[in-house]
């Protein structure tokens, strides 16, 4: 699929700290990458950077073939962002906003359609000084979606939203990418970002170390299995001298399939050591393990 | 651009402070009208409309709080990320903020100045428009002093829009605006004491607060500030491009 978002080579310095180190990624039109970090990784600062609010230190960024920088900024005219926190304007009820940055073409009606997938209709023409971080969130969302950019960038979106506001969230951004928008989210809710990006990008100390499908990267983390025996103990001990990959976390005995054969070495093991088992569990990776499991290969 | 504008002008108008702020000056002037109709001899009618019923330092007050707060406002709510990944650069959105601001000052002296037309027929339907006043028509002399303020104010502002830029919230860059207006107001007398002893002090930016005076009595301030009108006119749309130009960079160094 083409690529509407073409990072290459991004370098980005703060003083004397660099903070972004050949930075290459691609966004697909109609795709969704799930961008994740720890803190300070230097996700917003790629995000500023190809909003072209920042001037980078070499390395280019595309948006539909076309370059973007701090001095050029044609190719964001189809981009739709919500950066660290809304703004918002005390003194504007939400539609306002809305009304503000709409394009002029069909505005009335990607106005009205935001705010019915949004949900917003309730306090829509509120003053947004009245509004919950939440309802903030929102509009900040609206107002990035309301001209149906090609392009959306979204940096912890989820912040402040409740259960049925990330369920729509959600079902908005699967949606539109259906229809063609590519969207590069940044979140610290990995379960969430799991569940609606295609692709994924780790960041780790301006690095990326990891970029893949979101099936792949799960997948690639294997699964285990949790089981339960009248004796964890002695049942690690006795897996450990049969080599079965096995951990004791939290007191559950952890066993890591590395091929079809593990869960039944492990089993047999078990059964020669005469302890009973009680119960096997399946549990697949995750966005979180598989993320916390390369950070921490980078740190070893 | 004109995409830009328009949205500067949508959040103005949808501003109260802004219709507060015009309200409150009508209503100001009205009651030094009724004052100038009760009260005559205290309040005559010449000195009020020379001052546009004190409409004329009033829109000083606004147009400072308006282009403190335009810029500032914008780094306090965090909007200014909004209106620069756009499409536009840091220069258009800065320039659009300018053309507002000019807008809004005409504007406002529009309305002061028919404000002081309409309250000068209603309180006082035989004033002389014609009469002498600092040795032209009256008329004459309220233009050239209404004109001459403005151009000191396009200083001001510039000035005002600097410290903006420095500023992380609204109610600072406000507050500074106008202790800012005073304090030239006060470094300007003082400086221009000492040009008669340092003559070179003439060309400082203080010495141009005096055009709008100067316009109207040349004769008297020259006398003071040591330079022609037309060059103290040149000098003051010179500090203001210059102020104006310092401010822009600042704006464009300021992180987001």
């Amino acid at each position: 699929m083409e690529a509407l978002l073409k990072v290459s080579g991004l370098n980005k310095t703060f003083g004397k700290k660099k903070v972004l180190h050949g930075v290459d990624f691609t966004v697909a039109s109609g795709h969704v990458v799930g961008l994740v970090g720890p803190n300070g990784a230097g996700k917003s600062t790629i995000m500023k950077a190809i909003l072209g609010l920042i001037p980078t230190d070499g390395g280019q960024i595309q948006i539909a073939d076309q370059p973007v920088s701090i001095t050029k900024h044609q190719a964001l005219r189809h981009v739709g962002a919500l950066i660290e926190y809304p703004g918002i304007y005390p003194f504007m009820t939400g539609r306002q906003h809305l009304n503000l940055f709409a394009a002029k073409k069909q505005r009335k009606q990607h106005i009205a359609h935001i705010i019915q997938v949004m949900g917003m209709a309730s306090y829509i023409d509120k003053p947004a000084k009245s509004y919950s971080l939440g309802m903030k969130q929102k509009l900040g969302i609206a107002q990035a979606l309301v001209d149906q950019p090609q392009l959306v960038i979204l940096d912890e979106p989820m912040n402040g939203l409740d259960p049925q506001a990330v369920k729509d969230l959600r079902d908005i951004i699967r949606t539109q990418a259906k229809a063609g928008t590519s969207f590069l989210i940044s979140s610290h809710i990995l379960s969430e970002l799991e569940k609606v990006a295609d692709d994924v990008l780790i960041l780790n100390h301006g690095h990326i170390i990891q970029q893949s499908t979101m099936q792949a990267l799960v997948e690639a983390g294997g699964t285990t299995y949790i089981v339960q025996t009248v004796n964890d103990r002695e049942a690690f001990a006795a897996l450990q001298a049969a080599h079965v990959p096995v951990n004791l976390v939290d007191r559950q005995l952890q066993i890591t399939q590395t091929d079809r054969t593990t869960l039944n070495a492990a089993l047999i093991a078990l059964v020669h050591a005469g302890i009973a088992v009680q119960d096997v569990t399946k549990a697949q990776h995750d966005l979180e393990q598989s993320f916390l499991d390369l950070v921490e290969q980078e740190v070893h | 651009m004109g995409t830009l504008i328009k949205q500067e002008l949508y959040k103005l108008n949808h501003k109260k402070g802004t219709w507060f702020a015009l309200l409150f000056m009508v209503v100001v002037q009205i009651g030094f009208a009724v004052l100038s109709w009760r009260y005559p001899k205290f309040f005559g009618t010449q000195m009020l409309v020379m001052n546009n019923y004190i409409g004329g330092v009033l829109v000083d007050f606004i147009m400072i709080a308006s282009a403190a707060s335009m810029i500032a406002m914008e780094f306090q709510y965090g909007t200014i990320k909004q209106l620069l990944y756009r499409k536009y650069y840091r220069s258009q959105v800065f320039v659009s903020k300018l053309i507002v601001l000019l807008m809004q000052m005409i504007g406002l002296q529009v309305v002061a100045t028919a404000m002081t037309g309409g309250l000068t027929m209603v309180v006082n339907p035989k004033f002389d428009w014609t009469q002498t006043a600092n040795a032209m028509p009256l008329w004459r002399d309220y233009l050239l002093t209404t004109g001459g303020s403005m151009l000191v104010m396009l200083l001001l502002l510039s000035l005002v829009i600097l410290m903006a830029t420095w500023f992380k919230t609204n109610a600072a860059a406000i507050a500074c605006g106008f202790i800012g207006y005073f304090v030239t107001a006060v470094a300007a007398q003082i400086i221009i004491m000492f040009v008669q002893r340092w003559h070179w002090l003439k060309w400082n930016p203080f010495t141009m607060l005096l055009t709008g005076n100067q316009i109207v009595d040349p004769k008297t301030y020259h006398a003071l500030t040591m330079l022609d009108t037309p060059v103290m006119i040149g000098c003051t749309l010179g500090y203001t491009v210059l102020f104006t130009l310092i401010a822009y960079l600042s704006f464009r160094r300021r992180a987001v």
